[in-house]
Formats: C-alpha cells, sequence, structure tokens
C-alpha cells in the first residue's frame, strides 16, 4: 500500500463526510483524557495557588479572603520549611547519583551471557514491585539497633552496633539505602535496554585496536550512553522529588527532623496542623522549584549529549 | 569478541573476568533480593523466634501471624478496597490512557502537541500539592472515604503514564495497518478497535497490569482521601510500621507486607518480558 493512496482516500474521505465529524471523531480519542486531566489534575493546581494566596477558612473548610503574598512571606520566614528542603536535598545529591552509578553497574554485571542470565534479570523486577511503604516497613526491621540483622553481621566485621534510626546521619543513610534499594532496580533495567542496544561493531573496531577494558569502558561505552545516563538520571529526579512512602514508614521525618522529606513536611502540616494556606504555598514553591530544576537537567542533559 | 558490554563469545566464554561478572551479577541479586526473602521468613515465625540474638534462620513456621491478622476485619476490608481501586483506577486510565496515546502517536490534532508537553510536565507536580486540594473539594461534596474518589485521583499519575508508554507503543507500529483498514472500509474506531488494539493487547495487558500495581502501592492519597471505610493496604502498613505505642509489631508487619506484595510480583513476573520492554521504551523514549 502506497502512501499516495492512503493520502488520497483519507482526503475523499475527510471532503465527503465533511471536516467538522472527522474533527469530532479525532478529537473523541484526546476527550476524555483532557477531561479527566482538568478536572483532577489542572483545576487542583490552580485551587492550591487559589489557597496560597487567601486567608483559609477553617469554619467553612474553604479559601477565604485574599491576602496576597502573606502565606508565601510566613513560609520563607519559617525555618522549619528550609531545613526541610535541606534534608531533600541532602537525599537527592545522594541517592539519585548512587542509584545511577549503582544501575549501570549492576546492569553490566548481570548481563553477562549465560545460562542464568534471564533468571536474574526477572528476579530484578522484584525490588521495583514493593511497595516503597512496605519496603520502608522491612527494612526498619532488618536495620533495627537491637534485632535487626543488619546489626547483627556488621557485628561479624567489628561495626557497630549502629543506632540507625535514632542518629540523625545514620537515619538520612538508612534512608538513601532504602530508597536505593527500592528504585536501582528500575534503573537496572533501563540500562540493560540501553546496553543491549549499543552498537557492536564500534567495540570490536576498539578491540582490534588493542584497547584494554578500562578505556574501552571509559572513551567507547560511556560516550554512548551518556544520552540515555542523562535521560535516566531525570526520570529518577521526577519519581525521586516524591519522595514521602518510605520516609513515612522507615523515620517518620526523625530522629528529630533528620529526615523530614519536604512532602511529609507539607503533609504534616496540612492535615495535622491544618495550616491549609501554609501548605498550598509550600507545594506552589515545591512545584516551581521541581519545575525550573526539571527545565534545569533536561537543557543540561542536551548540553551533555551534544558534547559526546 | 562482539561486545564488551552485552555479550561474550564462546571463545572467552570461560575467562576469570566473565566469570568473576557472573559471580558479581548472582551475588548482587541475592543482595537485594534477601530483605523480600527475610520479611517473608518472618511472617512465619512465632513471636519469641522473630526477637532473638543472633536472629533465626532455621524455626517452626507458624500462620499464627497472618490468622490474627486476616482475622480482624479492617485487613479484609482495606484488601478488598484496594482491590477495587486498583482494578478500577487501572480500568479507567487504561480505557483512557490507550485512546489517548493513540491520538498523540497516529491523529494529527490541531494543540495536541502542547497537551502531550503539558502531561510530560505533570510528572514533575509534587502529589502532596494535589492532596491538598482535592481532600477540601472532597469533602465539601462528601467524596471522602469513597472508592470512586481514590480511582480518579490515581487516574490523574496514571493516565499520563499510560498515555506516555502507549504512545511509544503505537509509534512503533507500521503506518499501513490502519491506512490499508480505512482504505478498506474501516472507520477510524474501526481500525483502532478492529486492527491496532487486538495487536496490541500484549502491551496493553502489561501496561495494565503495571498501572495497576502502581494504584495497588499508593500511600499519600489514601492517606488523605480516606479514613475507614474506604481505606487501603498501604495505609494499614504505615499505621502498623509508625506504631511507635506499641512498639514494632514485626509479625503484622510482615505477614501484612506479604500479602500485600506476593500477588504483585506474581503479576510482575507473569509479564515480566513486556513489563522490562514496555517500561524500558517508556523511560527511554519519552
Amino acid at each position: 500500500m502506497s502512501n499516495d493512496t492512503g493520502k488520497a482516500v483519507r482526503q475523499k474521505r475527510s471532503s465527503r463526510r465533511g471536516q467538522s465529524s472527522d474533527l469530532l471523531v479525532r478529537w473523541s480519542f484526546m476527550f476524555p483524557a483532557v477531561l479527566l486531566l482538568v478536572t483532577m489534575l489542572a483545576y487542583p493546581i490552580f485551587y492550591t495557588i487559589d489557597i496560597s494566596f487567601s486567608r483559609f477558612d477553617i469554619a467553612s473548610f474553604s479559601a477565604g479572603e485574599w491576602v496576597g503574598w502573606e502565606n508565601y512571606l510566613e513560609v520563607i520566614d519559617d525555618y522549619r520549611f528550609w531545613e526541610s528542603l535541606k534534608v531533600t536535598m541532602i537525599y537527592l545529591a545522594f541517592a539519585l547519583p548512587l542509584q545511577v552509578v549503582l544501575g549501570f553497574g549492576i546492569a553490566y554485571l548481570i548481563n553477562a551471557e549465560w545460562s542464568g542470565r534471564g533468571v536474574i534479570r526477572a528476579l530484578f523486577i522484584i525490588p521495583m514491585v514493593v511497595a516503597p511503604v512496605v519496603a520502608g516497613g522491612m527494612w526498619r526491621m532488618i536495620l533495627d539497633p537491637l534485632w535487626g540483622i543488619m546489626n547483627h553481621w556488621l557485628g561479624f566485621i567489628g561495626i557497630g552496633p549502629l543506632d540507625w534510626f535514632g542518629n540523625p546521619t545514620l537515619a538520612m543513610a538508612a534512608v538513601i539505602i532504602i530508597d536505593t534499594w527500592r528504585w536501582t532496580p528500575f534503573i537496572v533495567l533501563i540500562a540493560t535496554a540501553a546496553l543491549l542496544a549499543l552498537p557492536k561493531d564500534v567495540f570490536e573496531a576498539a578491540k582490534i585496536d588493542g584497547a584494554n577494558w578500562w578505556s574501552t569502558l571509559w572513551s567507547v561505552a560511556v560516550p554512548l550512553l551518556v544520552p540515555v545516563i542523562a535521560a535516566t538520571f531525570v526520570i529518577r529526579w521526577l519519581g525521586a522529588v516524591k519522595m514521602f512512602d518510605i520516609v513515612l514508614a522507615a523515620t517518620y521525618g526523625g530522629p528529630g527532623k533528620a529526615t523530614n522529606v519536604i512532602n511529609l513536611f507539607i503533609y504534616e502540616e496540612a492535615f495535622r496542623s491544618l495550616r491549609f494556606a501554609e501548605s498550598a504555598a509550600m507545594a506552589v514553591i515545591v512545584l516551581v522549584l521541581t519545575m525550573v530544576l526539571t527545565g534545569l537537567f533536561l537543557r543540561a542533559s542536551r548540553k551533555l549529549e551534544e558534547l559526546f | 569478541m562482539s561486545s564488551v558490554l552485552t555479550s561474550m563469545p564462546r571463545r572467552s566464554a570461560s575467562t576469570l573476568g566473565h566469570k568473576l561478572r557472573i559471580a558479581g551479577g548472582v551475588v548482587i541479586s541475592l543482595v537485594f533480593l534477601f530483605p523480600i526473602y527475610w520479611m517473608i521468613l518472618t511472617s512465619f515465625k512465632d513471636q519469641v523466634d522473630i526477637f532473638t540474638t543472633p536472629p533465626k534462620f532455621f524455626f517452626t513456621p507458624t500462620l499464627a501471624a497472618y490468622i490474627e491478622y486476616m482475622q480482624r476485619a479492617d485487613i479484609v476490608n482495606r484488601l478488598i478496597n484496594t482491590i477495587i481501586v486498583a482494578t478500577g483506577a487501572g480500568l479507567l486510565s487504561i480505557v483512557v490512557g490507550t485512546m489517548a496515546g493513540y491520538a498523540l502517536a497516529r491523529i494529527r490534532l490541531r494543540g495536541a502537541a502542547t497537551f502531550g508537553l503539558l502531561i510530560l510536565l505533570s510528572r514533575g507536580v509534587p502529589p502532596i500539592a494535589l492532596a491538598v486540594p482535592m481532600f477540601l473539594v472532597a469533602r465539601k461534596f462528601g467524596l471522602i472515604d469513597k472508592h470512586i474518589t481514590l480511582i480518579l485521583a490515581y487516574s490523574t499519575f496514571l493516565i499520563p503514564y499510560v498515555m506516555w508508554l502507549m504512545r511509544s507503543f503505537f509509534m512503533g507500529l507500521p503506518r499501513e495497518l490502519e491506512e490499508s483498514a480505512m482504505i478498506d472500509g474501516c472507520s477510524r474506531y474501526g481500525a483502532f478497535f478492529k486492527i491496532i488494539l487486538p495487536i496490541s493487547l500484549p502491551g496493553v495487558l502489561s501496561t495494565l497490569i503495571f498501572s495497576m500495581i502502581l494504584a495497588w502501592e499508593e500511600l499519600l492519597f489514601a492517606l488523605v482521601l480516606t479514613n475507614r471505610h474506604a481505606s487501603t493496604i498501604p495505609v494499614a502498613i504505615a499505621g502498623i510500621a509508625g506504631d511507635t505505642v506499641n512498639g514494632a509489631n514485626w509479625a503484622a508487619l510482615t505477614a501484612v507486607g506479604t500479602i500485600t506484595v506476593i500477588p504483585v510480583v506474581v503479576f510482575a513476573l507473569l509479564v515480566q518480558k513486556w513489563l522490562i520492554k514496555g517500561l524500558a521504551e517508556g523511560a527511554t523514549k519519552g
């Protein structure tokens, strides 16, 4: 079937039935999604913005009079908000690079050709379908300072006992470990696809040129993988900024506020302290920050692609 | 040598490096699977076998934890709720998202590209920014603690996900498929439902299953939008894990955790081939 006949027939059809009815049919594919996302996604975002500029009326449980930037000023003055942002940044700064590097490294290991490769690849799916809240709960048990098996094992090599959930630094480490356990398999999956898609002849050429393993990795494989690595980073970033379940189950932001990531903080402010206006303002700030940073990351990843 | 990173030819299959790589892969897999194994193991322990030093690997298994917590009405109720919500949200999103994904891939619409970009951007919206207004609106209209509220809330992240996966899936199909169907007199609906959908069924099904898994695991909206009636399993787990008053109830945590994880793992392994392909493509081509 040639493309031209297809076009001709389509033109004939559209002139016969009339442009408008075809337009209706075409939009009918899109319409349900547009309707649902406008009412359930766009409207709530605008409502959040509305609340963030209003005094929240607790009696009617809705946005009251307009107060301008008052809620924003209050939030910016709140040191707990900044603490929470800082905690979130620390988590992201450690977890994201760790997961991307581990993910690609593990993908390299598990894709060695042997009879068990398929099984191992399938088994790696399992952690990524464990509900994050379950992951948080079960690791809380594994890392328990008194009865946990992790401290028991660490004892063999002379470490500990570590107070995983009592020490602020260790609690953050615990959160990063749990998150890495839960999300690295997802990156392994993407990395596996990327590795399998690598052109084979380039590696043959490198081999013929006498390149060793290390220089092949750095001057052939990594440059080829840079676009995928950058894309993986952005995808994982979009997931990681939503960090909530694992922290809630494993540390509930503690000890003190050491792991109180921004989403948990806003949740607490809104639904425990009922400070909806301030929470809305924080949510809008986080939304804008996320968008700006995502934009920057996307630009950086495009720059990286050009570089290599 | 075909490729350093992906495959090794027979000749070098026995080299030390290759063996180390296999061994490393096996060890790292065991490390990643151990926590789940440990959770399942603990769920079959008696209370006295849980709190021991050193931790016990061998013990007389018991179903005590399951019997105790399955009998508590709220766990069974929550399980049913989770099934209803995950199925509802999954089906709604797959229907709406697949059609929209097809539109993005194949139908020329003014403004559709902008809409597609907005959808992609929506992945950056923190769920808490949606949870606050959803709670307020749902409360106003008496929609708190209803299955439908949760189903609609989940569609906010499932529809974009399905749209994006299915878009890249449809773009991989040859255009001639529906063009020849439409020349043969099929309407646009006919071409989609009779030609495109049947051959896309494996992709649609695996996307549906993964959407259901995402809904099954969701915590924040469930915490905010339900309280007793329509509450789901993740909320129960958060409650057990966060119960600092009674201390860690590991028997409950591991039993309920295992019940939550097992069906999902079974489903995921059933569709793992499609899952790997779909996820990897959706992630990299998105």
